[in-house]
């Protein structure tokens, strides 16, 4: 059976209301959510600086503990270190000698050259 | 009546009401519309300024020399305050301060008096539930607002060099007031709406952000503590008025270390002063004399046993008499009157020319505020005595950079290059290679000339004046200089104020550092042998190490060990 012309406009009516509300609907929804979201970004962009306050604090810190005056001043006091002269430097490429004064490194060059069959100078 | 005119009447009825509102709804919307939305926009609609943190300062390694640090700040508005009592209960009550104690801030004459800096979180959030946030400033004339500090994490380090900011953060002196618009960026200006409630929601940017890029300097952190450091203990030592040093890189010119003792954030004393250099300057007549072939290595002058009679009345003197000497002797016993001597061959034309080439009496163009051009007679002045005078560094004021630099040309091979401090490599560039394309300004004097020269040097650090300086196994090569200074109340050089100084190079095989050291007034001993050149050679000894330099001279530095 099919159906009457007036049944079909009438229902186009309602189709067409219903698609209306539903924009409305969508329109105000949107609305709601995007001052909702505006109002979460504020929150966040507070919370970011509140962050970067308490991160600039830290990093304050941490920097003042690595600078050069605080860090010769444990070592000094702390370690026991003491400044490095151009004397104590040493060529690792060039005669071994000085380097070999460790029992191990004694031990590994006297079976060297007891190997080599060669003495000492 | 059928059905379908019953619930059409039904309905007509039923919307009958919205007809008047949808009329108003028209008047509104269509006939006021452009009227309203713009006193809508006047009252909600709101524009700001973000601006960012001032741009951190690194050394040429990369490691932090200043940095912007946020904070909350909690103020009041003088002219908006009412009932100060009850925002001094809530205040004081939000954040934890005795109630007295605010309301005397509060009544500050400023006009925006300050009521607590420094907020923690849970302060803000406090002011927040207090309802004196921004909601509540018109009101009670209360506010937060973030701020920023300008924090330099190795305290007093390069202060000279880096300057100082305002409170409003902007520069004020030394590289801070010469980047001050590179460090500071460009704000960016933002729109929001401000709801009934005070709450704000952000809409869009309206101009672009120009995030300040870090600036990377040439200074290095670690060899600028190490001058300032031997710096300090020699004038604790000397009980000296001050001090200076600079540290150049001979292949770059780059300024590696400025250190000055006391240190003033606002003024860097070495450019903005000047100084008699003394026998310093002598390295300038013999190199002039040497580039113009006027004099030999070989020829020798008469030093007339320590007093010379250049003018009736003028009488020039020697610390140590000498007979003849070579311009070699002449340098390594730091004679004034060989060098008179040799200044009247080079001639005043000359001597002015070469001094100029060397950079004196002009601007060396380094990019730090208040620099000095230094002090120099004009050639018409350069009469038989001021050039005797000027040939041995008295008469003529330098400033410690202008003196470092001539002598890293000497060092890097005879070209005067524009010394550096801002790096042209971005920051996360930083590292070992040179940080700046070098600027040639001119070349000074021969390549030739300023090997010899060098030589001559090297054997005052040898033989002469500046035996203090030597660091067994290396070779260096440096000048001794010990000048009185004026009275500026009798106009009279003084007897018992000295400036001792002390400039050279080291390693001289292949220079690698060009170290200036100027002691201000020592007391006790004041000879630059005595006073600066020790410095020099504990300075250096600290680089080498650091650097691991090797010795390019084993033989002396096997002969030293015990």
């Amino acid at each position: 059976m099919r159906p009457q012309p007036a049944d079909a406009s009438q229902r186009r009516r309602v189709l067409l209301l219903a698609a209306g509300a539903f924009f409305l609907m969508a329109m105000v929804w949107q609305h709601v959510q995007a001052t909702r979201l505006g109002y979460r970004v504020e929150k966040v962009r507070q919370q970011i600086l509140a962050m970067r306050c308490a991160n600039g604090a830290l990093r304050m810190q941490l920097e003042s503990q690595l600078s050069p005056a605080n860090l010769s001043l444990q070592a000094r006091t702390h370690l026991g270190m003491s400044l490095a002269s151009p004397e104590s430097l040493r060529s690792l490429d060039g005669p071994a000698s000085a380097a070999r004064t460790g029992l191990l490194q004694r031990l590994i060059s006297r079976a060297r050259r007891a190997l080599s069959g060669t003495s000492p100078a | 009546m059928d059905l379908h005119a019953r619930l059409a009447a039904v309905a007509g009825l039923c919307l009958l009401p919205l007809l008047p509102l949808g009329v108003r709804l028209t008047h509104l919307q269509v006939l006021q519309g452009s009227e309203l939305r713009s006193r809508v926009a006047g009252e909600v609609l709101r524009t700001t300024t973000e601006s960012f943190p001032r741009a951190e300062i690194r050394d040429r390694r990369g490691r932090l020399m200043a940095q912007s640090v946020p904070f909350w700040s909690c103020f009041a508005e003088r002219s908006r305050l009412r009932d100060r009592p009850a925002v001094a209960r809530e205040l004081g009550r939000a954040l934890g301060m005795p109630e007295d104690e605010v309301l005397r801030r509060l009544q500050d004459p400023a006009r925006f008096p300050v009521v607590k800096e420094d907020l923690k979180p849970e302060e803000l959030s406090a002011l927040s539930a207090a309802r004196l946030d921004d909601k509540r400033l018109m009101e009670y004339g209360v506010g937060v607002q973030l701020r920023y500090r300008r924090f330099y994490p190795n305290g007093d380090l390069a202060r000279g060099v880096l300057g100082l900011v305002g409170t409003d953060q902007d520069g004020l002196a030394g590289l801070e007031l010469t980047f001050a618009s590179r460090l500071k960026g460009q704000p960016r200006r933002l729109a929001y709406v401000r709801d009934g409630s005070g709450r704000s929601i952000y809409l869009d940017a309206q101009s672009p952000a120009e995030l300040p890029r870090p600036l990377r300097i040439t200074i290095d952190r670690d060899i600028q503590f190490h001058a300032e450091e031997v710096l300090r203990q020699t004038d604790r030592q000397f009980r000296a008025q001050g001090g200076m040093i600079v540290v150049l890189d001979p292949e770059t010119s780059e300024i590696l270390a400025m250190a000055a003792d006391p240190a003033d954030p606002l003024r860097n004393v070495m450019i903005q002063d000047t100084y008699e250099p003394g026998s310093t300057f002598k390295t300038v007549t013999a190199a002039a004399a040497l580039n113009e072939g006027l004099v030999k290595e070989s020829e020798t002058f008469f030093c007339e046993n320590g007093s010379y009679a250049i003018a009736p009345g003028v009488v020039i003197s020697d610390h140590e008499p000498a007979g003849t000497l070579t311009l070699q002797g002449i340098l390594e016993k730091s004679s004034n009157i060989g060098a008179a001597k040799v200044g009247e061959r080079v001639g005043a034309m000359r001597f002015y020319r070469y001094s100029r080439a060397f950079g004196f009496d002009i601007k060396t163009g380094v990019a730090l505020p208040g620099e000095t051009a230094g002090e120099m007679k004009p050639l018409t002045g350069l009469t038989r005595v001021v050039l005797a005078a000027s040939s041995y560094g008295y008469g003529i004021g330098v400033s410690a950079l202008q003196m470092a630099n001539a002598y890293n040309a000497l060092a890097g091979g005879g070209v005067l290059h524009e010394p550096a401090i801002a790096c042209d490599a971005p920051e996360d560039a930083a590292g070992e290679a040179p940080c700046r394309r070098p600027t040639a300004v001119r070349r000074v004097v021969s390549e030739a000339t300023a090997r010899t020269l060098s030589r001559m040097l090297e054997g005052v650090v040898e033989s002469g004046t500046g035996l203090t300086a030597r660091i067994p196994g290396y070779r260096i090569a440096g000048k001794t200089g010990t000048a009185r200074k004026l009275d500026r109340r009798t106009g009279k050089y003084s007897t018992t104020s000295y400036l001792a100084s002390f400039v050279g190079f080291l390693p001289l095989s292949r220079p690698r550092w060009t170290i200036l050291v100027v002691i201000d007034e020592p007391q006790g001993q004041y000879y630059g042998a005595q006073v600066a050149a020790p410095v020099f050679a504990a300075l250096g000894r600290r680089l080498l190490a650091m650097a691991g330099v090797p010795p390019d001279q084993p033989a002396a530095v096997a002969a030293s060990r015990p």
